[in-house]
């Protein structure tokens, strides 16, 4: 049977771990440690190779959720996460100084996933930092000549990551029917 | 600078590029100890010009042209004697720019005692635990064709479904409660300031500076009065008047504010009952400037779809809805609460019309997605 899956990336604290907890049929396999370099400054403990979960489908299918880890020294395992992967989620956290350039980060890491597949962009945190706007976002984006869907998102909520998931399945075919 | 000020002025820089920008912010932070700090337009106390930049003279125009409160910096290498406008020589030295900001906090404080309107106004920059506003961060309700019928109304004697009836379909904004609204919005954005809703009806506030609403009433008192034609005589009782006085009201109910884009799609989506509005032509292509931010507004029928569908390329309205197999009602209701939020135009040019972009091939993994969004609906498959 063949094997989907869907990748969660973006910086450390994004959310991605809690986000895959929220939609996954399983307990997710956590691979945290205790956070040791700059990182310690934003949680206690960070993914350090990647968070898996299982979402499963009628007929015994099952889409594989995996989640990058936040840490740029990490980047090496990108490439083989995403292969065969339906899409990306892309996760920013509104409370960091520069959310603009993590996106362009990400993104440009990305981009040759992201030209044969699409991406979704959630952004967490915003109830503590209002700015940017969502619409901020989409001027950046704008100017990367990108217009994916980019949602408030509370990564610990199952309908803000589902409709994430969602928009990125409808933006690779408009026409699935609900 | 006053010691007796406990924030710092807040600044926003005009004219200056990416380079000078981030310089400027830094130099305020250190070698001026955090005088003031740089913010967004929107936010600002003081305007601050680069007056040596390419369109300076346009800038300092429109700034005076304004009329705000707020006290302007302009920075150049010439001497400026500009009335009502602070000059700092470059290169520019540290005193001088402390100099200038002492100058400025001390017009806005004069200048505000002046006008009682905006004197209110800046005590209601409230600063209000951004987490108590539950309406505000609340997920979407994620509404399916059974029960958004009764969720949005309909329109007696008109059936929006049938082809034929379209070009009675349509509905203006103006004639709601949603098009004073609107205006409404547009005018405290424009003052930048904190404004009271009259409307015989409930109290409503709007603040331009958090992009927020905050209204005494619920959904269904909403809905009942959004489907409510206003009649000219009705509406020359509306006004608008600083909102001082119901500040109150709104710091002690934190849980009455709505994000202002979400308040106004669900009062679109009330006004519409399932029409479209009337500055559209249904026949001619429309575009989605970008996807609506839907974990915060209510999922109206095939929304994701239809958006996806809009971004791929401009489409008419009958035509989204034959391509996506679904009523004409779903298609007008999203089209005219992302109208409201100004995300819809109408494409202007001709090979919109002549070129439409192709419907997109079958997806060999069209089923397992579908099953994908099942799951995530919690529909049992």
């Amino acid at each position: 049977m063949s094997q989907y899956k869907i990748i969660f990336t973006g910086p450390v604290g994004a959310g991605k771990t809690t986000a895959i907890e929220s939609i996954s049929d399983v307990p997710p396999v956590k691979t945290d440690a205790a956070a040791s370099d700059m990182t310690k400054n934003r949680k206690s403990s960070t993914t350090v190779a990647m968070d898996y979960g299982i979402m499963n489908l009628a007929g015994g299918e099952k889409i594989h959720l995996y989640g990058t880890p936040g840490q740029e020294r990490f980047d090496f395992m990108w490439d083989i996460l995403t292969t065969g992967g339906i899409g990306l989620i892309l996760l920013l956290d509104n409370t960091r100084t520069d959310p603009f350039q993590d996106m362009k980060f990400f993104l440009d890491s990305f981009q040759e996933f992201i030209k044969k597949t699409n991406v979704a962009i959630g952004v967490t945190q915003m109830d503590l930092s209002a700015k940017p706007a969502i619409n901020d976002y989409h001027i950046q984006l704008q100017g990367m000549g990108l217009k994916p869907p980019v949602f408030s998102v509370d990564a610990r909520v199952k309908n803000d990551v589902s409709l994430l998931v969602q928009s990125l399945l409808y933006s690779l075919d408009p026409e699935l029917e609900e | 600078m006053n010691d007796k000020r406990k924030s710092p002025l807040k600044v926003v820089l005009h004219g200056m590029d990416g380079r000078t920008y981030k310089t400027m912010v830094m130099y305020l932070q250190g070698p001026c100890k955090g005088a003031a700090i740089v913010v967004e337009d929107i936010d600002a106390e003081v305007d601050m010009i680069d007056a040596d930049s390419v369109n300076a003279k346009t800038l300092l125009e429109q700034k005076q042209a304004e009329n705000s409160v707020r006290p302007i910096i302009v920075l150049s290498l010439k001497e400026q004697k500009l009335e009502n406008v602070l000059y700092v020589k470059k290169p520019v030295r540290t005193a001088e720019m402390l100099d200038a900001l002492a100058k400025a906090e001390a017009m806005l404080t004069a200048r505000q005692k002046s006008s009682g309107n905006v004197r209110a106004d800046r005590k209601l920059f409230i600063n209000t635990d951004e987490r108590k506003k539950t309406s505000k961060h609340q997920t979407a309700m994620h509404l399916d064709e059974g029960n958004f019928n009764a969720f949005m109304g309909s329109i007696p004697g008109l059936d929006v479904n049938d082809p034929k009836q379209f070009p009675n379909a349509f509905y203006n904004p103006k004639e709601y409660f949603q098009g004073y609204f609107q205006s409404a919005c547009l005018i405290a954005q424009t003052k930048k300031q904190v404004l009271h809703l009259n409307s015989g009806w409930k109290l409503l506030i709007i603040f331009p500076h958090n992009h927020e609403v905050w209204l005494d009433a619920d959904d269904k008192q909403l809905r009942s009065f959004a489907g409510l034609p206003i009649n000219n005589l009705s509406g020359e009782g509306m006004s608008l008047t600083p909102a001082s006085a119901h500040v109150l009201s709104a710091e002690n109910a934190p849980e009455k504010f709505h994000n202002l884009d979400a308040f106004l799609w669900k009062l679109a989506v009330w006004t519409s009952r399932g029409r479209y509005p009337v500055a559209l032509d249904i026949h001619k292509p429309v575009f989605l400037k970008h996807w609506p931010n839907f974990t915060r507004l209510i999922v109206t029928p095939h929304a994701l779809r239809i958006s996806a569908l809009l971004i791929a390329g401009p489409r008419t309205l009958p035509d989204i809805a034959e391509i996506l197999k679904i009523k004409p009602q779903y298609v007008f209701a999203f089209i005219s609460a992302a109208y409201a939020l100004g995300l819809i135009k109408q494409a202007k040019r001709q090979a919109d019309e002549i070129i439409q972009p192709p419907v997109s091939k079958n997806n060999e993994r069209q089923g397992l997605f579908t099953r994908i969004i099942s799951k995530l609906r919690g529909h049992k498959t």
